[in-house]
């Protein structure tokens, strides 16, 4: 990826958010579940930042947070900042913001797809209608501009003949065009980030391809920030500049994608990269995939030390006794592991 | 899950005697027109398949949704009935079968399932989902047939503990296991696997690998291993079938499909999967067509970056490119 540097250049440079040691819980009847426990990240103008983990890492939970679109009786921000840069250069503290003044960041500056469109676009109005609103709600355009926007968005999403489909049904379309409309929504004003939460895992492999394409694309041509939500590592080399493994609520690994998935310096990155199935190697021999052992720890009650040390082949007594920092290991890559520098990765 | 080195099958040799074969199988859903509704055109799910797998095989079964992947994967077990065309096991022609034969004949030929959160019953406990078809099928009874349930729990993993617990108390992978373990419990020959490992989180899904090509070595198994995942399926399969609109495309030892698709679509699929082949050349557009009104001529034709008038005339039939290699598509001229 020869944009790397330059992009990680340009975030250090103009960051369009930044998270800093966010903290949230859920108050269950089980008692306190740490799902979003002292993560840090960052994301610049035209950068794209993967997120990546197993369910119940935590990975949705942080891109919710920075929505604000988890619910107040259960989840609770107890900890952390979240910043974020608007445009004209202003900094927002979106933690301490009104509902009101969320909301006009939220589909405004802030835009967010999700892993099903079927179930995040609302079954009775035309998707002529859904596009159209926030441009209405946000721009302030009237009814007939803000419709030919709306086609504008569509023909950009890449759906053909969008004249005979503005006035369609979502339950008309399938999967691949449901989620090219939600693209569409997200961008219709112009957003400085997007969220993307596994937006093609519902997707067949054909139509992830186009709608992989279509992001960066789309991304390309507005200078947006992106943060790709997936649990898909293959996908991550395709889409991201830089890449964030999460596990157990904490982030354990990040960097540019290529130092990351190229030379892992977290044991767990490590294992995950040895489940994905991988092409034959020279000789043409299946590669033996190794499964991590163990399974994720309860979120109720996580491990002490290092989270991963239950399931990690290199731990050791400093592992359980105490809690890793995250270590440099070049100026903008860091690794949540006591070892990193003994262990032969 | 300890080494296993990969048994070169001479296929041609083995698929002189084929386990299960179907010819000309063909399943049209639809109305024709009841009290309430007016006849529309059938769903033309899977059209004129013709299939051989012989013993201890694992044939893949790719393709997009609406395919027909999975509806080949419910006729060849015959848990629906084909429009046209037969498919026999072991020499036996199934759909001669009446339902007794038939519920006898199952113990032979089994099915897991993606997702293992519906697929057991969760108000029985483990132990008394797996007594159930050793009951049925292999007629133990009492402490007989609990042992034998502690023995299939075991080769996948579990163990005798897990007996009196319920779906609800495990993980998605030891879900899985247990769904594995259902099938296996009646010695089946042949196990049909759709789409095994989807639901699970990368690290399950390769112990789950694993744990069906371990499975199905030491038991001399027959699969058909139906996925959308084009990296799982080169992992675990001997051979590929290659399914569009319900029809065949190319059919071919893994190694050459991967390492030489001849067939358009294929080349797409490989294309479009992630960490696949990086280099993009066509992003397949547009999408799958209704199997309702499927093209005429080759059915992929409307996608084809390579399609020419004469695709939409004749429907391509398969024929031989290499060894055991076979594709649908009249053009040989084409650079993939």
């Amino acid at each position: 990826m020869p944009l790397t540097e330059q992009a990680v250049e340009t975030a250090a440079r103009r960051p369009v958010l930044s998270v800093q040691d966010l903290k949230t819980h859920f108050m269950t009847d089980a008692g306190i579940i740490k799902a979003v426990n002292g993560v840090s990240l960052s994301v610049g103008e035209g950068e794209t930042l993967a997120v990546v983990g197993e369910s119940g890492s935590g990975k949705s939970v942080t891109g919710l947070t920075v929505m604000r679109l988890l619910g107040r009786t259960t989840a609770r921000v107890v900890g952390g900042s979240i910043e974020f840069v608007d445009r004209d250069g202003k900094a927002i503290d979106l933690l301490n913001l009104s509902d009101m003044g969320m909301e006009k960041v939220r589909g405004h500056d802030i835009a967010m797809i999700f892993q099903d469109p079927m179930s995040s676009l609302n079954p009775v109005f035309t998707i002529g209608n859904q596009i159209a609103e926030p441009i209405r709600i946000h721009q302030g355009y009237g009814k007939k501009e803000a419709r030919g926007k709306a086609l504008d968005l569509l023909r950009q999403v890449g759906i053909s003949d969008p004249e005979s489909r503005i006035d369609s049904y979502p339950h008309q379309l399938s999967g691949g065009m449901r989620q090219r409309v939600m693209i569409a929504i997200a961008l219709a004003c112009d957003p400085r980030l997007l969220i993307a939460d596994e937006p093609t895992t519902a997707l067949d492999v054909t139509i992830q391809a186009q709608i992989m394409a279509l992001l960066k694309q789309l991304q390309a041509e507005r200078n947006m920030a992106m943060i790709f939500v997936t649990h898909d590592l293959k996908l991550v080399d395709e889409i991201a500049d830089r890449v964030a493994v999460m596990y157990a609520s904490q982030v354990v690994e990040e960097g540019p994608v290529d130092q990351v998935l190229g030379h892992p310096r977290h044991p767990y990155t490590k294992a995950l990269l040895e489940c994905i199935p991988s092409r034959r190697d020279a000789q043409g021999e299946r590669r033996q995939l190794h499964p991590i052992p163990g399974t994720l720890p309860n979120p109720l009650s996580p491990p002490s030390g290092c989270r991963f040390h239950p399931r990690c082949g290199f731990a050791a007594d400093i592992c359980i006794a105490s809690d890793p920092e995250l270590e440099a290991v070049t100026s903008d890559h860091v690794t949540r592991c006591l070892r990193w520098q003994e262990v032969a990765l | 899950m300890s080494e296993q080195a990969d048994i070169e099958r001479p296929a041609a040799e083995f698929r002189a005697q084929p386990l299960l074969s179907a010819r000309g199988i063909t399943k049209h859903f639809g109305n024709d027109g009841g009290m309430f509704s007016k006849a529309s055109a059938p769903i033309r799910a899977v059209e004129g398949v013709d299939l051989d797998i012989a013993s201890g095989e694992v044939l893949g079964v790719v393709g997009e949704s609406g395919s027909g992947k999975s509806t080949l994967g419910r006729l060849v077990l015959r848990l629906i009935e084909p429009t046209s065309g037969t498919v026999s096991f072991d020499g036996k022609d199934l759909c001669s079968l009446q339902t007794g034969e038939m519920r006898r004949f199952r113990r032979h030929m089994q099915m897991i399932f993606q997702d293992p959160f519906s697929s057991l019953n969760a108000r029985m406990t483990i132990g008394d989902a797996l007594v159930e078809p050793i009951a049925l099928h292999l007629g133990l009874r009492g402490q007989a047939a609990r042992d034998a349930a502690v023995g299939v729990l075991e080769r996948v993993g579990l163990h005798a503990d897990h007996m009196k617990r319920y779906p609800r108390m495990f993980s998605g992978g030891q879900r899985q296991r247990i769904a594995i373990a259902r099938a296996l419990a009646s010695s089946p020959r042949f196990i049909v696997a759709d789409e095994p490992v989807s639901a699970l989180d990368v690290s399950v899904q390769a112990e789950v690998i694993n744990l069906l090509q371990q499975l199905q070595k030491e038991l001399g198994l027959t699969l058909m291993f139906i996925s959308h995942d084009l990296s799982v399926v080169e992992v675990i399969t001997d051979r590929v079938m290659v399914l569009y609109l319900g029809r065949v495309m190319e059919l071919a030892p893994t190694e050459s499909l991967y390492g030489n698709p001849a067939h358009p679509y294929t080349a797409a699929l490989l294309q479009a999967a992630p960490g696949m082949i990086s280099v993009k050349k066509h992003i397949l557009k547009g999408e799958i067509p209704s199997p309702a009104n499927p093209p005429s001529g080759c059915v992929f034709r409307t996608r084809c970056p390579f399609a020419i008038d004469a695709c939409a005339h004749t429907v391509p039939t398969l024929r031989p490119v290499g060894p055991d290699h076979l594709k649908a598509c009249i053009r040989d001229d084409i650079e993939l």
